[in-house]
């Protein structure tokens, strides 16, 4: 929808609905404005807007630029300096591994290598079917039950390579 | 040692102790109450005679703080409650958050009172789901029940309380960052001055606390002043600039011993009480060799140095940056300082904003120096370029705006003097702690 | 006064003064070294090449020093301060400074535009430690020719400084570069197809102080060094910024703004910047020439001229005479043509060419909604040419009035003059086919340009003129301060500087020199008194 939605969107600044007709956009823009469109609502916006469209795509930012009042390039520039901000399309299931120093000195390293063995991706990245996004993350604030894995949203601790594995390879054609 | 009585933590173990009913069941909102009887100044006044500091990491005086913003301001002065915990080590706040959520509204409604300010803004770390959650019901409840919005508790006093969510970004915990994020910006701390208290949130008087410290705030006004310094470490008679260190502390225990937990005790712990008495002891009957006493930033204590009193002043007194969020985490005498330096570094060197030269480059320089050492292929001159490195950055030399380049540089400064024979032993050996595929995931 | 302490020596400055410790040790003629900093721009105090030690000095002598280095951008002198620049701990730090920057710098000067004027080369040079100690392969972001249809970005030679972001947020308003990611991976750059192409773009080219964005204008085609500068004034509106023309063996390379509070402050725009191609324009007046029913019969200087000064004579003898002046002139050559053709004659009709206007004028610095903000700091104006205000004092002085080109024009349709001296400059043309025809009906026609136009076509005389680039003399801007231009190149073939011309045809004796013109001028003409005894220097005079 990249280039011309996008001067669409420029023709109509705040206009009613996106013009692809989407409806994900629609309820954005009430997002939008029960925070009344303020540019300070923006990590609040492009939360929502990641929940609604799985990542920040271009057409995406320029959208919430345009009705925020913001540059574009200011969008831009916060998407790209959070962590959770993702320009990349997620995949369907997310394996987070904490690398906090407690979870570290506890062995996520070895989990890591579990994981990046077993789905054949380094962090960061997503298999090439779309199926697992392994990420690494910074302290998780569950240190106490080091090391912590986040697997679809869930928190799980005191993983053993092998019971990490257990869990992912259902998702894995090699699994 | 009589066993302590928890405070802070009292109510955490409660069924339902998120609800409001039970809050005020246990005599909830009964401070806010009497903090509303009292002039502002009185409260403020109050909270800087208890010696309360800051639980964030700074140690600052919550009292002296308040007493900066200006005089006779016609407003808005706003609260900034940081709840972004990003530490590695610690989740104190997380526990007081999703277990007792009321306490913290009821330490920012005191606080708003005693500021004068009329809307507070809790800026939480994303990752925290689930606080975000009972926050979120919590704050429904009081707006229900006449706690929060306008004329609570029938005193006239209004004020609003909203939840602004990170985004993934450990320099929000930096009051000038976290400031710049809820005005929806890239986290670059400010320079300073001007302060927060002059000009902070959307350029007005501004305060930020920590959830502990308004935590603290609740019980202050509940108990009392002597109550409060009855706990802790009162000031070094010889040392003009010691404040002392009073009241409670969650202390969080993690990494290599039986028990990671959280607990509450009065400030002043030993760190070898925490390891052997609450966290259980070393776990695999192993010794500790490095203990990070209040979160990576602050550095480590060295083996013969557990026996120091984890206050603010105690961890300074051996080569440590401070007490950070006293998050203490144990290190095994089996794991390599090399790796949980390299890990230290590279987290620091990952969060760095990006905005001054010499953390942003630093951090990265640091990682690198230390990856090199990690493959193999360190050079013993490598150590004192790290020291140099670590000494050139930072608020305390001067060089940085904020204080993340020094919770980057401590670590390695003492890592690199207080475990030089590790490093040199490590590098003469030319062996390398990591596998082909972690190669990869360390050039990643 | 306040005085404030730069490396022991006493610098005073005024109770209402504001400076930091950089601008106060400018004063003292000490440079404390910095990249983020600069004066139209908002204060960021990043880069932390201005640490310096700072402390007081206290009504017994005694000088308290501050223990940390603070950066000097960001602190505001106050009396009694002492700030110390080359200290072994200020130094040091500047040496640690330099290397991190220097970390990941790809160190490709003999390919990079900005070397020779590279204020990492120069203060490597004065400040740094002259090696790496990185043992690591450096990062290599690839360059961004996407920035921009005049810039582009060298990612890898950049220094996060900000000053070109915070440019088009404080200045041009645009907004469209921003740093993205975060700590060593952060970057310059544009959301994806928003391209920085505002009206200032090239500003921030000067702005960049090392080798990160470079016009692509002038990508490759000069080593610096090589350049010579001459100080002049952008010809292309009547804000008359004050530039630098950088040459090289009479070609013009670049336009740089100068620094001038009194004209535009520290920018350009990019219509002046990039405005000059005319002057090495294939189509320039490089020969004078003489016709005769139509066909030319002299390229001589020696001969032309000579003819032009008689058929005006004849003219002047037979009838009326009247002149185009053009806005483009300096005042001194609209002083020597108008001071000649009146020793000619007093049937003398004096016009002005037209004065070009395109839309209005365009107020900065806007805010990132467009919006024009106050005080307004520079302005690109409507009125398109250097002079108008120049030239019409001169011939408010000599005929009381000014009168338009098209008055003069429907007199000479109905033969009015016998001789019509026409002077034209503007590069975008200032007269058509339609009004050039009424000088068919003019006998003696002398046309003085650098390109050919309609009436040029019909003259008997057309004589070949210099542009901006190669001519000495004053411009006087729409707020009435007085510039001077300097040549800077020579004109293309046989062509010569207008006020070299203008001398010759009233045969002056000598040479023609812009300052003896500009002292008879200022005495005779009394709005131009001010200039009689001034110096007009770098930055000029206020009417």
């Amino acid at each position: 929808m990249a280039e011309a939605a996008k001067t669409e969107v420029i023709k109509k600044k705040a206009g009613p609905a996106h013009p692809s007709g989407d409806k994900r956009f629609k309820l954005l823009e009430v997002t939008m404005k029960r925070h009344q469109f303020r540019s300070d609502a923006l990590i609040e916006v492009m939360h929502a807007a990641q929940e609604l469209f799985g990542f920040l795509e271009v057409d995406l930012m320029f959208f919430i630029a345009r009705y925020l009042k913001l540059p574009p390039s200011r969008v831009f520039g916060v998407a790209t300096f959070y962590n959770l901000f993702s320009l990349r399309p997620k995949g369907e299931h997310t394996c987070v591994l904490c690398t906090g120093t407690a979870c570290y000195v506890k062995g996520a390293d070895a989990l890591l290598d579990a994981v990046e063995k077993l789905a054949g991706i380094k962090a960061g990245e997503t298999t090439e079917d779309g199926k697992l996004s392994l990420v690494t993350a910074r302290c998780l604030g569950a240190c106490g039950i080091a090391p912590a894995v986040v697997v679809d949203g869930t928190v799980k601790g005191l993983e053993t390579p092998d019971s990490l594995v257990q869990q992912l390879k259902g998702w894995l054609p090699n699994g | 040692m009589p066993r302590f009585e928890p405070v802070l933590l009292k109510r955490i173990d409660k069924p339902n102790s998120a609800a409001l009913a039970g809050y005020r069941a246990d005599g909830g909102y009964t401070a806010l109450k009497k903090a509303l009887a009292m002039a502002p100044d009185d409260v403020t006044n109050l909270v800087k005679d208890s010696g309360l500091r800051g639980r964030g990491g700074a140690g600052f005086s919550a009292g002296a703080k308040w007493s900066f913003l200006p005089k006779n301001h016609p407003g808005p002065i706003y609260l900034c409650v940081n709840a972004d915990e990003s530490e590695p080590g610690t989740f104190n706040n997380r526990i007081l958050m999703e277990q007792d959520p009321h306490q913290l509204l009821e330490g920012i409604a005191i606080a708003c009172h005693a500021i004068r300010s009329n809307a507070a803004y809790i800026y939480l770390r994303y990752e925290y789901g689930r606080s975000y959650r009972v926050l979120d019901a919590a704050i429904k409840e009081c707006y229900a029940a006449g706690l929060l919005g306008e004329n609570i508790l029938g005193t006239g006093f209004k004020l609003d309380v909203r939840l602004h969510r990170g985004a993934g970004a450990y320099i929000c915990g930096e009051e000038t960052g976290l400031i710049e994020s809820l005005e929806g910006k890239r986290a670059w701390p400010r320079i300073k001055p001007p302060y927060p208290a002059i000009e902070g949130l959307f350029r007005k008087p501004t305060i930020v606390n920590n959830v502990e410290t308004l935590c603290c705030v609740t019980h202050i006004l509940t108990r009392g002043v002597e109550w409060f310094k009855s706990m802790g470490v009162p000031p070094d008679p010889n040392n003009k600039r010691d404040q002392g260190s009073y009241g409670p502390k969650l202390y969080c225990i993690s990494g290599h011993v039986n028990k990671p937990c959280c607990v509450e005790l009065p400030l002043g712990v030993m760190a070898r009480e925490l390891i052997d008495v609450h966290g259980g002891g070393v776990w695999k009957g192993r010794k500790a060799k490095a203990v990070v006493p209040g979160g990576i930033s602050m550095g480590f204590l060295s083996a013969n140095e557990l026996d120091t009193k984890l206050d603010f002043e105690g961890p300074g007194k051996v080569g440590c940056l401070g007490l950070g969020t006293a998050a203490v985490v144990v290190i095994d005498d089996q794991t390599s300082m090399v790796d949980v330096l390299y890990n230290c570094c590279r987290f620091m060197s990952h969060e760095s904003c990006g905005q001054c030269t010499p953390c942003r480059e630093g951090t990265a320089w640091m990682t690198k120096i230390l990856e090199r050492i990690r493959t193999g292929r360190g050079k013993l001159e490598d150590i004192d370029l790290l020291y140099e490195v670590a000494n050139s950055m930072g608020i305390i030399p001067g060089t940085t705006i904020c204080g993340l380049a020094d919770g980057a540089a401590w670590p390695v400064k003492n890592a690199v003097t207080k475990f030089r024979g590790e490093f040199e032993e490590y590098i003469r050996s030319g062996r390398s702690s990591i596998t082909p595929a972690q190669q990869l995931m360390a050039a990643h | 006064m306040p005085t404030v302490y730069v490396n022991n020596q006493p610098v005073e400055f005024g109770a209402e003064e504001r400076l930091n410790c950089v601008q106060a040790a400018q004063r003292a003629g000490v440079e404390i070294p910095h990249y983020c900093w600069h004066r139209a721009l908002s204060v960021v105090a990043s880069c932390r090449m201005c640490l310096v030690e700072v402390g007081q000095k206290k009504p017994d002598g005694a000088i308290a020093m501050q223990p940390k280095l603070i950066p000097g951008c960001q602190t505001p002198v106050t009396d009694g301060m002492v700030i110390v620049s080359d200290s072994d701990k200020v130094k040091a730090a500047q040496k640690a400074t330099l290397e991190y920057l220097l970390l990941d710098h790809p160190l490709d000067c003999p390919t990079c535009d900005q070397a020779g004027e590279c204020y990492l080369q120069d203060y490597s040079f004065r400040y740094g430690r002259g090696y790496s100690r990185l043992q690591e392969p450096k990062e290599q972001p690839p360059d961004k020719t996407y920035i921009g249809d005049q810039i582009t970005l060298f990612t890898d030679r950049c220094i996060l400084c900000s000053r070109c972001v915070r440019f088009t947020r404080e200045i041009s308003g645009t907004a469209e570069l921003q740093i993205i990611n975060r700590g060593n991976h952060a970057e310059i750059d544009i959301f994806p197809d928003e391209p920085c192409n505002n009206k200032l773009a090239g500003n921030v080219v000067d702005l960049c102080p090392v080798g990160a964005l470079c016009s692509k204008d002038f990508l490759y085609k000069q080593r610096v060094w090589w350049l010579k500068t001459a100080n002049s004034v952008c010809p292309n509106c009547s804000t008359g910024c004050s530039i630098f023309v950088d040459e090289c063996e009479d070609r013009v390379y670049r336009l740089r703004p100068r620094y001038n509070p009194r004209a535009q402050g520290d920018f350009m725009c990019d219509e002046g910047r990039f405005g000059w191609k005319y002057v090495h324009g294939d189509e320039r007046l490089h020969l004078p020439v003489q016709r005769d029913g139509g066909a030319a019969v002299s390229h001589d200087w020696d001969v032309v001229l000579p003819a032009a000064r008689t058929a005006l004579a004849e003219a002047a003898k037979r009838g009326e005479i009247a002149a185009v002046l053009s806005p483009w002139m300096t005042l001194e050559e609209a002083y020597l043509l108008v001071s000649y053709l009146k020793s000619l004659t007093s049937k003398l009709s004096l016009a002005v060419a037209p004065v070009r206007t395109v839309g209005e004028d365009d107020k900065y610095p806007k805010d990132v909604h467009g919006r024009t903000m106050e005080p307004t700091k520079f302005t690109i104006r409507a009125e398109k040419c250097p002079n108008r205000r120049g030239v019409e004092m001169i011939l408010q002085h000599f005929a009381g009035s000014v009168m338009p080109m098209g008055d003069v024009l429907g007199r000479a349709s109905s033969g009015a003059f016998t001789a019509m001296y026409l002077v034209g400059g503007d590069p975008q043309g200032w007269i058509n086919e339609v009004q050039a025809a009424a000088l068919d009906k003019v006998n003696t026609v002398i046309v003085q340009d650098i390109l050919p136009s309609p009436a040029s076509q019909r003259a008997k005389v057309v004589l070949a003129g210099g542009s901006f680039a190669e001519r000495e003399g004053t411009f006087v801007n729409h707020a009435g301060l007085a510039q001077s231009i300097h040549r800077a190149i020579r004109s293309p073939g046989e062509g010569r500087p207008d006020g070299r011309i203008l001398w010759d045809l009233a045969e002056r004796r000598g040479l023609f020199s812009a300052a003896a013109v500009r002292r008879e001028m200022a005495d005779q003409v009394p709005a131009l008194k001010p200039l009689l005894d001034a110096e007009l220097g770098e930055l000029g005079i206020k009417l």
